[in-house]
């Protein structure tokens, strides 16, 4: 055999490292990591570790942003060389792809946990209130709690706290400014033809199929005064045309 | 050639001196540029892939402690490559020492003087090459016991220099050279004994 058996061994115990292998080690010395991703409201900090995102802030001085998160997570976060599966994930979505980002929330209160996973079950193009997310999470009481623990949300746009608004339809707050939240909104659903629904007096949207919605409910605002959609001002005008509440939005406490 | 490119060492200097700076921020520059390198030995050393990865994470979380108990100076004076290897070689040697290999462990020694060995900086021989397979290359190399192998993969594998190995295994360089060449020619007889 004229070529060499000892090189045929280096190459074949030649070992590959798996996309993992560098979270691993960081997830084992306590250090994060953060990137830069390019989003709808302009580029943000992204960190993460191993158990997924931790983060994510406005893109702006490194210093400031490693300084918030050794505050708020007690860690350090350090700028990172490559992406990995977590990361790339978190850069798709925030492009708008449809894929699932782990998502760390330890440093989250249990409450704070319940508030942020029912809002990240809500699609893109829907809004829903504040007191609906109260009544989903069982704590239906809790409507300005629930305010607070968005409000806190370490990782906006990634758990879409923005689709969470006023009973009334107004934006209310968020941690990119109020006018950053509405501007989000109008990307996702026909935000104007919602507060057209709304500045009528009507809470609900009668649908063609027999049920009824909040006007966040997908584009159902866009569809009233068209046949068989038409606003209502309460859960009795409802009831009254026969209407159930709508399985989606549940517009009405079961 | 190695499938795995070394690390030039103007890189390792410059990689050094941010360690030096700050250990997180060069951190992963560290595990990018000698993970490949890692896994690939502690791999050999313990013929088991399985494992190979979790002990060379290991390597570099040991390593990250032993660098924020290091002086910026003595950061910036390490010779990065011999000093993972060496982490990786004590990870490996407790290893293998756990887990010996199924059949008796070779360590070839004909009683003859140590004088008496050949030119210590030939390459591998033509036994070596003509071996039926690199998999019977790989049963000798897992029969070694931990100092041989060490040696052997680091010579006539990773072809470090004796230096280098002398360094990583903190033996004087004739220990090293006398190591590699036991190694080599406990390999080689297995190989013979193989009927190659």
């Amino acid at each position: 055999m004229s070529e060499s058996n000892l090189r045929d061994y280096r190459d074949a115990t030649q070992r590959s490292v798996s996309p993992s292998f560098t979270t691993g080690v960081f997830a084992a010395i306590g250090v994060d990591r953060y990137t830069i991703c390019p989003s709808a409201i302009g580029e943000v900090f992204v960190a993460w570790s191993a158990p997924g995102v931790s983060a994510v802030r406005l893109a702006g001085d490194e210093e400031t942003f490693e300084a918030w998160y050794a505050e708020r997570f007690g860690r350090r976060t350090v700028p990172a060389v490559e992406d990995d599966p977590i990361s790339t994930a978190a850069r798709a979505k925030l492009q708008g792809h449809d894929v699932a980002v782990p998502i760390d929330l330890r440093e989250c209160s249990p409450f704070e946990q319940r508030v942020l996973h029912t809002a990240a079950e809500i699609a893109p193009g829907n809004a829903r209130p504040y007191r609906w997310l109260a009544r989903e999470i069982g704590a239906p009481d809790a409507t300005r709690a629930v305010g607070n623990a968005l409000g806190r949300n370490p990782v906006p746009l990634l758990i879409p706290c923005h689709r969470v608004i006023r009973t009334d339809c107004s934006v209310g707050g968020y941690v990119f400014g109020s006018d950053t939240k509405r501007a989000l909104l109008e990307r996702e659903l026909d935000f104007g033809a919602v507060e057209h629904v709304v500045n009528q007096g009507f809470r609900y949207v009668a649908c063609d199929k027999g049920y009824f919605c909040l006007p966040t409910c997908g584009d159902i605002a866009t569809r009233v005064d068209t046949t068989g959609y038409f606003g209502l001002r309460s859960v009795e005008e409802a009831h009254a045309h026969h209407l159930t509440p709508c399985g989606i939005c549940r517009p009405i406490a079961a | 050639m190695s499938a795995c490119p070394l690390a030039a060492p103007d890189a390792d200097t410059m990689l050094a001196a941010a360690l030096a700076r700050d250990v997180d921020r060069a951190f992963e520059d560290v595990v990018i540029t000698y993970r490949s390198q890692v896994v690939t030995f502690v791999a050999r050393m313990l013929r088991d892939d399985a494992r190979a990865e979790d002990v060379a994470q290991d390597v570099f979380v040991r390593a990250h402690r032993a660098l924020h108990g290091y002086s910026a100076e003595r950061r910036a004076g390490l010779r990065l490559r011999s000093w993972l290897l060496a982490i990786a070689h004590n990870l490996t040697r407790n290893a293998v020492r756990d887990a010996p290999p199924p059949s008796d462990p070779l360590d070839y020694d004909d009683g003859a003087p140590r004088s008496a060995i050949a030119d210590m900086t030939a390459g591998p021989d033509d036994v070596l090459l003509r071996a039926e397979s690199w998999r019977s290359i790989g049963d000798a190399v897992a029969r070694l016991t931990p100092a041989l192998r060490g040696a052997f993969v680091m010579r006539y594998v990773d072809d470090l220099s004796y230096d280098e190995i002398a360094e990583t295994l903190g033996q004087p360089v004739g220990t090293v050279k006398a190591s590699a060449h036991r190694g080599l020619l406990a390999v080689r007889a297995q190989l013979e004994r193989s009927d190659v």
